[in-house]
């Protein structure tokens, strides 16, 4: 424990949390290098943000905007994939793979007759009437138009196919914009804006807040998806379910803690354990007291033990003319239920005590503002530093929230739904011993915090709010470090050693809270520009190539394997020149 | 919406061949959303010298949405439902394309007739017969064949009539009769 005593440093480091941010980005980077960056995306930088990627692309294979949209598309944005395709199975591949078409048929077709037969509505048009797309099949335009009406219609507006029949072509965007924007602008909108989104919809790596009413942004994340984040609109959620935030409980075992508290399968369990249904009026009866013969209200009288009807004569041992030793299965499903109710009545309460004691602290940040007002007005300038109280309050809340979220991992973590087939008993046992003396020490010095920030220290003398300062900063640390040895302990010891894929991962510790979601830099270009100095001057020779000759360099390179990494280097730098 | 000059223009161009593909479309009634289509049933198939009827729907969105096919003669066929019709196939559903048309369409549905996908079936039972009991299947399907695609079906039921005079209950009659193919032999045998 003293390992986490008051160290000058912990100090200043828990201290700067909230009052410096700038700094503490830098600090973090230092103390958090598994975090993942997540960045807000608004309806205003939805567009930035899909630009960001189609430039790669496009700067990458030299494509035209929509044929790098339609390959992100078929690719689910994920461009590195996209580029690990292009060099594995080449261009060509790829291009018919996602349905894009690059060869110039317009040219070719100098020759171009005054008027066409459509295929579609089998009409003879004048040849300014109808379109040719990529893939080189021309029809008149208002086929084009209906079949994009119907298509955009049937939800399909993010790969709208050629109208010829086994034609993989995905339309152009462009011909789809001017066609549709002549006579149905309503639809060129939702067209427009079913383009953007795909860039949330199909991508991995961005997904809508769940906020309800919805704040109408999005997150995008970089690196680990397994994630805690919060949006710009103050809604703190789980990145991989959407639900709230709530580790150390991994996503599987948090949907099942939530479905089991909201349902009523625990009521009808404690109906089962502790009544029984009278044989007259067939209500649950519940036994207060006394000897077997129960009698309902309704006046029926009747034996605990097997619940059949019987007469009111009888004795502390026996019912008059009544007898019921036999065995029964039933009994033994119903001393398994009240085992599990039990247990499950463990953990609910603890669960519910810690986001009830929450919801109760909530209030205190109030008069903890107000004491401050007070102590500020009162104590002059020697004690004008109070993020020693902020930072205790915000560290008891994150604290509370673990607490709450561990109890029901406990839960799943030790029963026998998910994990009975993976540890023996003893290992069990083993353990539980060791989580729960983590989880022990955890909250104890949680309630000591807690206990701790409700003292009046607006009526203290100066020694006695210093005393109480100190005792709140070493608490704090204490209690950072004994959560981030919970986390370990569960992600290591517990969860590392279950074999069960990625399914049971939780979302890493991170001791300033969950992460805030920075605002996505809307002229993304500028950004690159300064953060990727150092990658120019490392690779000097690129500097001051110009675009095209990068490009050029690069398909050079494709060919080999090896060259990936190279190329991928290079990628970096190609963003950064342009 | 419908764009009936199409519907027009394919009407008239498959009466132009319908003496060399054998498909014949026309209107069910005085309008062209209701129509009739006609299919020879493929040679060297189970099907063969079978007329198939399929009734077909023109949606309101045509030819950028399929047509609606469905057999009206009974077939027993792995991707064709022996209860309703339907028919299970990709053109007439996902694979549509504004370029196929009610001739193409009952072409594939044709072409479906002597390629049987018991992978992706419509009709499990059949499906199941077909993988498991090709000889069977093959009777059965011609059994159906002469009971109801073509013109008449007379031939059938004077069989029937006949066994049912010696003295058979009719239900096993047809079932037995069903069984073999309609061979009179082989079913008196069985009866028997």
């Amino acid at each position: 424990m003293e390992d986490y005593g008051s160290s000058d440093d912990d100090y200043r480091y828990s201290d700067q949390e909230e009052s410096d941010c700038e700094l503490y980005e830098n600090n973090d980077q230092n103390f958090e290098l598994l975090s993942s960056t997540a960045q807000v995306i608004t309806e205003e930088s939805l567009l930035a943000a899909q630009k960001e990627d189609l430039r790669r692309v496009m700067d990458m294979l030299s494509v035209r905007q929509h044929h790098a949209r339609t390959l992100l598309i078929y690719h689910r944005w994920d461009v590195d994939h996209l580029f690990e395709v292009y060099v594995e199975k080449g261009k060509a591949y790829m291009f018919s793979q996602a349905g894009v078409s690059v060869d110039e048929y317009r040219d070719s077709n100098s020759l171009v007759s005054a008027s066409v037969m459509c295929e579609i509505c089998m009409d003879d048009i004048p040849s300014d009437e109808a379109t040719r797309v990529d893939c080189g099949h021309c029809f008149c335009n208002s086929c084009w138009t209906q079949h994009f009406i119907v298509k955009i219609n049937e939800g399909q507006s993010k790969r709208i196919r050629c109208m010829a029949h086994k034609c993989n072509s995905i339309c152009d965007e462009a011909v789809v914009r001017t066609l549709l924007g002549r006579k149905h602008p309503d639809m060129a909108e939702k067209y427009e804006r079913f383009l953007l989104e795909s860039y949330i919809e199909d991508n991995k790596r961005v997904k809508w807040c769940p906020s309800t009413p919805h704040c109408g942004n999005a997150i995008r994340v970089e690196g680990d998806k397994l994630c805690e984040v919060e949006c710009s609109c103050g809604d703190q959620f789980c990145f991989n379910c959407l639900s709230e935030a709530h580790s150390p409980c991994s996503c599987l075992m948090w949907e099942l803690w939530e479905k089991k508290c909201r349902d009523e399968s625990e009521t009808v369990n404690w109906i089962t354990v502790h009544t029984k249904t009278c044989p007259k009026c067939h209500k649950p009866v519940e036994k207060n007291g006394g000897c077997n013969l129960v009698s309902c209200i309704c006046g029926q009288a009747f034996c605990w033990l097997c619940g059949g009807a019987t007469g009111r004569e009888h004795t502390w041992s026996s019912i008059a003319g009544h007898s019921c030793g036999r065995y029964k299965e039933q009994e033994k499903t119903a001393e398994r239920a009240k085992r599990d109710l039990y247990r499950y009545m463990h953990y609910h309460n603890r669960y519910k005590a810690h986001t009830d004691s929450f919801k109760l602290e909530s209030k205190l940040k109030d008069s903890i503002r107000g004491r401050i007002s007070i102590s500020e007005e009162t104590k002059s300038s020697e004690l004008s530093d109070y993020s020693w109280v902020h930072n205790g309050l915000s560290r008891l809340f994150r604290s509370r929230r673990v607490l709450s979220y561990s109890y029901a991992f406990a839960f799943y973590m030790f029963g026998d739904e998910l994990f009975k087939e993976e540890m023996s008993e003893a290992e069990r046992e083993i353990k539980q011993n060791l989580f729960e003396d983590q989880q022990q020490q955890f909250e104890s010095n949680v309630e000591k915090l807690s206990k701790m920030l409700e003292e009046p220290f607006d009526t203290f003398e100066y020694d006695k709010v210093m005393e109480i300062r100190m005792q709140i900063i070493d608490l704090t640390t204490l209690i950072d470090g004994l959560c981030k040895k919970m986390y370990e302990c569960i992600e290591n010891d517990l969860l590392g050693s279950i074999n069960l894929g990625t399914i049971h991962s939780i979302a890493p510790y991170r001791s300033k809270g969950i992460e805030k979601a920075s605002e996505l830099q809307v002229c993304w270009s500028n950004k690159a520009n300064n953060t990727g100095k150092s990658t120019i001057n490392s690779i000097a020779p690129y500097i001051d190539c110009s675009t095209s000759v990068v490009i050029a360099v690069t398909q050079h390179i494709f060919y080999d394997h090896v060259g990936f990494l190279i190329y991928k280097l290079i990628c970096l730098v190609n963003i950064v020149v342009c | 919406m419908i764009d009936f000059s199409r519907v027009q223009k394919e009407l008239v161009e498959c009466r132009k061949d319908a003496a060399g593909s054998g498909i014949q479309v026309s209107p069910k009634s005085d309008n062209l959303v209701n129509l009739i289509g006609t299919i020879p049933g493929p040679t060297g198939t189970p099907y063969e010298g079978g007329v198939f009827q399929i009734e077909i729907t023109i949606p309101d969105g045509y030819p950028f949405e399929p047509p609606k096919m469905k057999f009206t003669t009974k077939v027993w066929h792995p991707n064709i439902s022996s209860q309703s019709g339907a028919i299970c196939l990709d053109i007439l559903k996902d694979q549509w394309s504004p370029a196929l048309t009610l001739k193409t369409a009952l072409l594939s549905v044709q072409a479906l007739l002597s390629a049987p996908q018991p992978d992706d079936p419509q009709d499990a039972v059949v499906a199941q017969q077909y993988l498991k009991d090709y000889q069977t299947f093959v009777n059965t399907a011609r059994y159906w064949t002469e009971s109801f695609a073509k013109t008449s079906s007379r031939g059938v039921e004077d069989k029937v009539q006949k066994f049912v005079e010696m003295g058979f209950p009719e239900a096993q009659v047809r079932s037995i009769l069903e069984a073999v193919g309609g061979d009179e032999n082989l079913a008196l045998e069985r009866l028997l």
